[in-house]
């Protein structure tokens, strides 16, 4: 029993190498474990960290497409107010030449007016042969037309040495008389053949001895008579183009429109015959 | 596109011509002339017009009465009048527009004005 239990002991006893081999063994099994869990542990870390990663590498894929496109909108946006400048740039122009033209019609429209107003006033004097009629017309384009309130029309005498009224509005009767041509305030007029207007005076504060414009009239190069405008109306406070071409026509044509009437009602209001015009030769 | 009429009330021809070449540069306005009040009422009667142009001195019958038959009578009662009055003439122009007129011009008139005012009152650019 004891040499078996010797034995027995002797062989559960495992040589002292064995065990230190097993024990190494041992030992590098767990630490082959440990080794394992460890690099369990560090795969797991590393997929974390992967999945972490890809989120973030995601994230800012998206974040890159996100600036791309607000870069795109950014290009946009440039080019739209570049297009906006353009548009503006141009409405400006067109504005301008809109304003242009506008300006353009509106000062025809003017100069038809004006020349309705000389076609007008030429066609109503010429278009009669009665003094009477013919003065009236000329009162009308000085009351109409010019806006004269007070005015005298004037024919010089035979001798040239007076000047006779022969129609007027607003003047009072002692003005009415025939004057004296070389004092009279129609002198300068009369002898230059030039309407005398004082552009630096309201013409509506006009006295009989300052008058507010005076128009020689004449027949050729002869001056016959003269318009004295004393003053306007109250609103019309200067002269304007219209008004001196006006004062043009009516000196060109008031008097010879007069005379002719005048000398149609001394012929008894006959026409001259044919043999009047046949030896002109023209 | 719509076509209007125009009647002008004025004795003097040299005005008359005046108002019709103004407003013949209206487009698609027919223009008509009175030589006072009663021919006035005489074409007013016998033709429906848009727009009347009416002096205020007149012989026979002024601008005054013609503005109040208009307003009597039923086919012009709503027709826009312009009178024409000169500066001094206040009172008249006053008892024109209480008459009914719709607008005046003062004398010496001026083109643009008279085409302004017609088209204003015919709602035409």
């Amino acid at each position: 029993m004891s040499h078996s239990g010797r034995s027995s002991s002797h062989s559960d006893s495992p040589p002292q190498d064995l065990k230190r081999e097993r024990d190494e063994l041992l030992q590098s099994l767990g630490r082959g474990t440990r080794l394992t869990e460890e690099f369990l542990a560090e795969v797991e870390e590393l997929r974390r960290r992967m999945a972490v990663l890809e989120n973030e590498n995601a994230r800012l894929r998206a974040t890159i497409q996100a600036d791309h496109a607000i870069r795109d909108l950014l290009d946009k946006i440039e080019s739209l107010e570049v297009e906006k400048r353009e548009l503006l740039s141009k409405f400006k122009q067109a504005e301008a030449d809109s304003s242009v033209v506008s300006s353009r019609i509106h000062e025809m429209e003017s100069e038809f007016a004006n020349l309705a107003n000389l076609f007008v006033a030429s066609n109503q004097m010429h278009s009669s042969l009665s003094p009477r009629t013919v003065t009236r017309r000329i009162k009308e384009v000085l009351a109409q037309l010019v806006g004269a309130e007070r005015y005298g029309i004037y024919l010089v005498s035979h001798d040239g040495a007076e000047l006779v009224p022969i129609a007027s509005e607003g003047l009072p009767a002692a003005e009415l008389a025939p004057q004296p041509l070389a004092s009279s305030v129609a002198r300068e007029a009369f002898d230059s053949g030039a309407a005398q207007v004082d552009e630096e005076r309201d013409p509506s504060t006009g006295t009989a001895q300052h008058p507010a414009a005076v128009i020689p009239l004449a027949i050729d190069d002869r001056t016959v008579g003269v318009i004295v405008i004393v003053s306007t109306l109250e609103q019309k406070r200067s002269f304007e183009t219209i008004d001196f071409q006006l004062f043009k026509l009516l000196g060109q044509h008031a008097a010879a429109a007069l005379v002719s009437a005048s000398y149609y009602v001394q012929a008894g209001r006959q026409l001259p015959g044919l043999e009047a015009f046949l030896d002109l030769s023209v | 596109m719509a076509e209007y009429s125009c009647l002008i009330v004025e004795d003097s021809p040299m005005m008359r011509q005046l108002l019709v070449f103004a407003l013949s540069r209206v487009k698609n306005l027919r223009v008509t002339e009175a030589d006072d009040g009663v021919d006035g009422l005489r074409k007013l009667a016998s033709a429906r017009y848009d727009i009347i142009v009416t002096d205020i001195n007149m012989p026979i019958m002024d601008g005054l009465k013609l503005v109040k038959r208009v307003r009597s009578d039923p086919m012009h009662k709503d027709t826009p009048i312009v009178i024409i009055t000169t500066e001094g003439s206040q009172e008249d122009r006053q008892r024109a527009l209480q008459l009914g007129a719709n607008a005046y011009i003062t004398k010496p008139i001026q083109a643009p004005q008279v085409i302004a005012t017609v088209k204003e009152l015919l709602k035409i650019d």
